[in-house]
């Protein structure tokens, strides 16, 4: 089935709808054939300025492919608070994100996003499912995303792959980041993903965290940012999430670049990964 | 004339700017580090510099916060520059932009440097806004406090009023009013017209619109964040538009100083490339037009006897006398257009001393911060690389003067000279 | 890719996609891309013994291998009792058959005996290379018609080839010899030329004064020159500027001052210059010829210049105005003849070095027209022209004058047809899919080689063998 939305849905009510229970369809009949777009979408400079600012990146006219996500991840909620999402949104988690910038996008770009799901797969702790964002501009595809999230205790048939594991650069810590009380909070605001879990430690305690986590894609995109200097015109990048990143907290930044790419993460004062990345030009 | 060491000159290479925008539109979001990274990425396309040093970069804005203070290495650092590239902050209000082109002009001159460099930004939209004073002395109190109880006592005596966020105020501090307000004590006091205001409002607008249509702009300009002209430039006003305008500054009969003939608030950063002669010609750089010389110089504003913006009408004897020109010597003229009340009054003041009368054709060709719109510390490089470029385009030997009054009662003045 | 259509959605589905698999929609191979040979031997076969393959081999560095021919002494029987001809342990990387000398009919069937065990003996992207001489180099009615012949066996094999492979005829001109051929035989070999496949290719001796000098390396050819590409701030002419940059060029991207960060981004990646600048303005040659002293010196002159911008106002010829005519001809054709005119002054500073390049854009529009196109099928069928009536022009001058003419190409204006027409598009040439930016990029830049001074006048298609305009 394909859907087409007239503008950006607004994220803000599908989040009170996560909590709720109520009966869903099984996973083990895969997820449904369902795909979302949206046309002509307006990037706001504005809202752009706020989330290159918070990740740290320069305002540039082209923008960084981590804001092209954020522009589809209204779509990707959209999909899991329909009724024939068979996964309790509650606890569901980030576990990596693969994108591929296939040519630059500038603000003034009016992007089509669309939004499906991709496969569903055994996970030792529970069920993992893909959803594909695709944007483009003026037909061309620009950027494809695949965001992998975790259900845990979700059952599907089958037996769990071995997990796929991205090496830890080997490079000293070179960028040490303090990350605010609030800047679940204000990333919440920018990007629209306002799950209780990053918000405070109240909302946090609820879903069991002892303080609230930044998002994922924070951490994907301010490494990204951390990168610097001059990314390639096309390039892909894909991360694993680890451990989450308390707030507030520090979180160490290593990478090792070469002809081939770029290899990163973020790392706990112990030497854990919280994301570890890789980037490659196209 | 100042004599170059071992015949060292140093030239105008080329430059880079953002189009500029009314404070608080386009660029509203935009910081002034965005802005300065931006005008750098495209100066070091435009030269070919990705991966490059040069041996400094010099830039400064006025409207700074103290997180920026190294807002320059942090834009090259953010830029396609190599990582080594030194910067430096310099900051002399509105005349930060010259006085950085005169410092690296200076540094190539003395051989500490071959290529730089130099410029400004401004973002009046990402202006710091301050805490007052009782509330900042009472939360460096509370960082100092060693228990919750010290840190709460930090607190006692704050009323409402201490809450307020102060926004920066476009004042002098010694006299409290605002840079219109002086200006408009200049206009009265020297008998600037409505009339000569609007007329030099309407060419800066015409001359500078005229610039973009023929392309001059091309090679100078590089287009952000959708932007892709001077966003307060007027090219359809006219002197009947001009003349319907409300006076904004100054009181009564005597006001005659409007918001089309002052300039905006204004977003947007500048950068000129400087470097050594011989070694531009190596790099196969264009020469545009050497700096010959420069002078700074200040008025005693706060008694009231002196203008605030007239400081270059003490600058500009000084250096004539140095060099033995003369006004009429110059074939372009660059008087920066703070309001143009104070370009007439730069000019009666340069009469009176006896520089003689300027043509006035040979003023602001290709318009200036009227339509163009005034980053303060943006403009300086502005100017100076369409000068140099106009000095090229004159030929060998031409001769243009740059002069832009600064707040703080100060004032600077160069020589450029066509290569 | 929002709005997918019903089919394109079906088809991303795993059932749809095995149901397509069946249906002969099979995955499009992978293409070998970029300078790497294919890895298997050279097979290396001759038919009345010419050795100018053998000869420009070597000036590679690369040595042939006898290869196998569907001649009785060779053949086996299988269990059913039926020929087979002789096959291939390891997998063949590359055939190239010289086929210089043929002349007769007769001639043709060793061509055929060294094919045949080669069809099913080729490793992935592997490459057929036949060398043969240029009709206008032979004489009498047979061997002009038999020269004509191995264009259709050429052709044909391309289409049969599987996995990527690719075949190519490379017809030579009288008095062509080895350093004449080898860039061309190089890029036929290896990745760059992943999407030029069903392809005759025209090489002539290179010109008087048209030769590398000592300091040319292969690897990088263009190192030391200057180059310029206009609309390169994005799609193809982006990567036009990538691949010359890698090949050791100092890239000037030209682009209309409107395209902003995305051209300083380009130049900034490349390690080039930016230069803003709308190609129509009339002193478009001088600014260009004025940017490349301004960054390079006096004494510098342009290596190459490639006209790759270009814009398209489609409209069928029922509604399209003079407006969008004139728009599509002025930016796509008029302004490349204005520009080249200028550069090819000698008493311009910055203009064209001799040797030098130029290179135009067409399209496989302006080869066999286009619905909706007419105006943008007529600059690229005028560009077309325009090369071949320069290298009459130049005939005096060691400057070269080539286009290349991009089929389907992703990512390209092109990817905003509808999905059926797009698969259809992708399964119409023999590769099964569409090219990519790089591979116009990699054809301008083996045109723009300086070891390429043999190819001139001349119109390469980029498009896999799309059988539009065949």
């Amino acid at each position: 089935m394909h859907v087409d939305l007239p503008e950006l849905p607004d994220v803000g009510l599908h989040v009170f709808g996560a909590a709720l229970p109520r009966s869903r369809p099984s996973a083990t009949a895969g997820l449904p054939d369902v795909e979302v777009s949206v046309h002509g979408v307006a990037q706001a400079p504005g809202r752009l300025a706020a989330y290159d600012r918070l990740c740290g990146f320069s305002l540039r006219d082209l923008v960084p492919p981590t804001w092209l996500h954020v522009l589809a991840f209204p779509l990707q909620t959209w999909l899991m608070a329909r009724a024939d999402f068979p996964f309790p949104r509650a606890g569901i988690r980030h576990v990596s994100n693969e994108m591929t910038l296939l040519h630059p996008v500038v603000v003034t770009d009016r992007v089509d996003i669309s939004v499906h799901w991709a496969g569903v797969r055994p996970h030792r702790r529970g069920v993992v499912f893909d959803v594909v964002s695709e944007v483009s501009v003026e037909g061309q595809p620009v950027w494809r995303g695949l965001s992998t999230y975790l259900s845990p205790g979700g059952r599907v048939p089958g037996e769990p792959a071995a997990p796929l594991r991205l090496e830890i650069p080997d490079a000293a810590v070179s960028q040490q980041w303090r990350l605010p009380a609030d800047l679940g909070r204000r990333y919440a605001a920018v990007s629209g993903d306002a799950n209780p879990i990053h918000l405070h430690p109240l909302t946090a305690r609820a879903f069991g965290l002892p303080r609230p986590i930044i998002h994922g894609m924070w951490t994907h995109a301010r490494a990204l940012a951390a990168l610097g200097g001059v990314l390639p015109q096309r390039y892909g990048v894909r991360v694993q999430f680890a451990k989450p990143l308390m707030l507030p907290g520090r979180a160490g930044f290593a990478a090792t670049s070469d002809a081939g790419g770029s290899r990163f993460a973020v790392l706990n004062p112990g030497g854990a990964p919280h994301l570890v990345g890789e980037l490659r030009p196209l | 004339m100042v004599s170059d060491r071992d015949g060292r000159q140093a030239v105008i290479v080329g430059g880079n700017r953002t189009p500029f925008v009314k404070a608080g539109t386009t660029f509203a979001e935009a910081s002034t580090q965005d802005l300065l990274t931006a005008a750098l990425d495209g100066l070091v396309a435009r030269f070919g510099l990705a991966g490059r040093t040069v041996d400094e970069v010099a830039a400064g804005a006025v409207l700074k916060h103290s997180r920026d203070f190294n807002l320059t290495r942090e834009a090259v650092l953010g830029s396609a520059l190599s990582p080594h590239t030194p910067a430096v902050d310099l900051q002399q209000a509105c005349g930060t932009g010259l006085e950085t082109v005169v410092y690296v002009a200076n540094k190539i001159r003395l051989g500490q440097a071959d290529t730089a460099i130099a410029g400004g930004v401004d973002s009046a939209s990402d202006a710091p806004i301050v805490v007052t004073e009782r509330l900042r002395r009472a939360l460096l109190a509370a960082r100092r406090a060693r228990t919750p109880v010290q840190r709460a006592m930090a607190f006692v005596g704050l009323g409402p009023a201490d809450l307020a966020p102060v926004p920066p105020a476009v004042a002098e501090a010694r006299t409290g009013l605002s840079m219109g307000e002086s200006q408009a004590l200049t206009t009265t006091r020297w008998a600037i017209t409505r009339e000569a205001q609007d007329e030099l409002a309407l060419a800066s607008h015409r001359n500078l619109a005229a610039a973009w249509d023929r392309g001059f702009f091309d090679d100078l300009v590089t287009p952000y964040l959708g932007v892709t002209r001077d966003g307060t430039l007027r090219p359809d006003t006219s002197a009947e538009r001009l003349a319907a305008l409300a006076p904004v500054f100054g009181r009564g009969p005597g006001a005659t100083m409007t918001a089309g003939n002052s300039t905006p608030l204004t977003d947007g950063a500048a950068l000129v490339l400087v470097a050594e002669r011989s070694r531009a010609a190596e790099l196969g750089w264009p020469a545009l037009a050497r700096v010959v010389d420069a002078q700074v110089a200040a008025s005693d504003y706060v008694t009231g006897r002196e203008d605030l913006l007239l400081a270059p009408v003490r600058a500009l004897p000084v250096l004539l006398e140095r060099t033995g020109l003369t006004l009429g010597d110059f074939d372009l003229v660059e008087v920066h257009e703070a309001f143009a009340a104070t370009v007439l009054a730069t000019l009666e003041g340069w009469r009176r001393e006896g520089l003689g009368d300027l043509d006035r054709a040979r003023l602001n060709v290709n318009g200036s911060s009227l339509a163009a719109g005034h980053p303060f510390a943006a403009t300086g490089a502005r100017i100076v690389a369409s000068l140099a470029k106009m000095l090229a385009e004159r030929g060998t030997g031409s001769l243009g003067l740059v002069s832009i009054c600064a707040a703080g009662g100060q004032g600077v003045v160069a020589i450029l000279e066509g290569m | 890719m929002a709005g997918r259509s019903f089919l394109e959605r079906i088809y991303a589905t795993s059932v749809g996609h095995g149901l397509a698999r069946r249906a002969g929609l099979a995955d499009p191979p992978v293409l070998l891309r970029g300078r790497v040979r294919p890895a298997g031997p050279i097979g290396l076969g001759t038919v009345t013994g010419g050795v100018l393959a053998e000869r420009t081999l070597d000036v590679l560095g690369l040595v042939g291998t006898g290869p196998l021919r569907d001649e009785p002494d060779q053949q086996t029987r299988d269990a059913d009792g039926r020929v087979r001809p002789p096959a291939y342990h390891a997998r063949l990387g590359a055939l190239v058959i010289d086929a210089t000398g043929v002349r007769t009919i007769a001639d043709l069937e060793p061509v055929r005996a060294t094919l045949r065990p080669a069809m099913r003996g080729m490793e992935k992207s592997g490459r057929v290379i036949v060398v043969a001489d240029d009709a206008s180099a032979v004489e009498g009615l047979e061997a002009r018609a038999v020269a004509q012949a191995l264009d259709g066996i050429v052709r044909t094999v391309g289409k049969e080839l599987r996995g990527g492979s690719t075949a190519n005829l490379v017809t030579c001109g009288a008095g062509v010899g080895p350093e004449d051929l080898a860039s061309t035989l190089s890029f036929l070999l290896d990745g760059r030329s992943a999407f030029v496949d069903g392809q005759v290719i025209r090489v002539r001796p290179r010109k008087a004064g048209d030769s590398p000098d000592d300091a040319y390396d292969p690897a990088r050819p263009l190192s030391g020159r200057v180059v310029a590409v206009t609309g390169a701030a994005r799609g193809i002419g982006a990567a036009i500027a990538h691949t010359m940059s890698r090949d050791g060029a100092t890239v000037i991207c030209v682009d209309v001052p409107q395209a902003g960060e995305s051209l300083a981004r380009v130049a900034n990646t490349v390690g080039g210059s930016a230069l803003q600048l709308d190609i129509t303005v009339p002193d478009a040659g001088r600014r260009i010829a004025a940017h490349v002293v301004g960054r390079h010196g006096i004494d510098t002159r342009l290596w190459a210049i490639v006209h790759n911008a270009g814009i398209t106002r489609d409209r069928l010829l029922a509604n399209l105005d003079e407006s969008r005519w004139s728009q599509v001809l002025r930016v796509n054709l008029a302004a490349q003849i204005a520009i080249n005119a200028v550069l090819l002054d000698p008493a311009i500073p910055g203009g064209l070095a001799e040797p030098g390049r130029i290179v135009g854009i067409a399209s496989t529009s302006g080869v066999a027209g286009n619905r909706g196109q007419a105006n943008y099928a007529a600059s690229k069928a005028g560009v077309m022209g325009l090369v071949r009536a320069m290298s009459e022009q130049l005939r005096d001058r060691p400057v070269t004058a080539n286009a290349v003419a991009p089929g389907f190409i992703e990512t390209d204006m092109t990817a905003a047809i509808p999905f059926v027409q797009r698969e259809v598009f992708r399964r119409s040439n023999s590769l099964s899919q569409g090219g990519r930016p790089v591979d116009v990029a990699e054809t301008i830049a083996w045109l723009c080689d300086p070891a390429s001074g043999g190819i001139d006048g001349q119109v390469v298609r980029v498009c896999g063998q799309n059988l539009v305009g065949a």
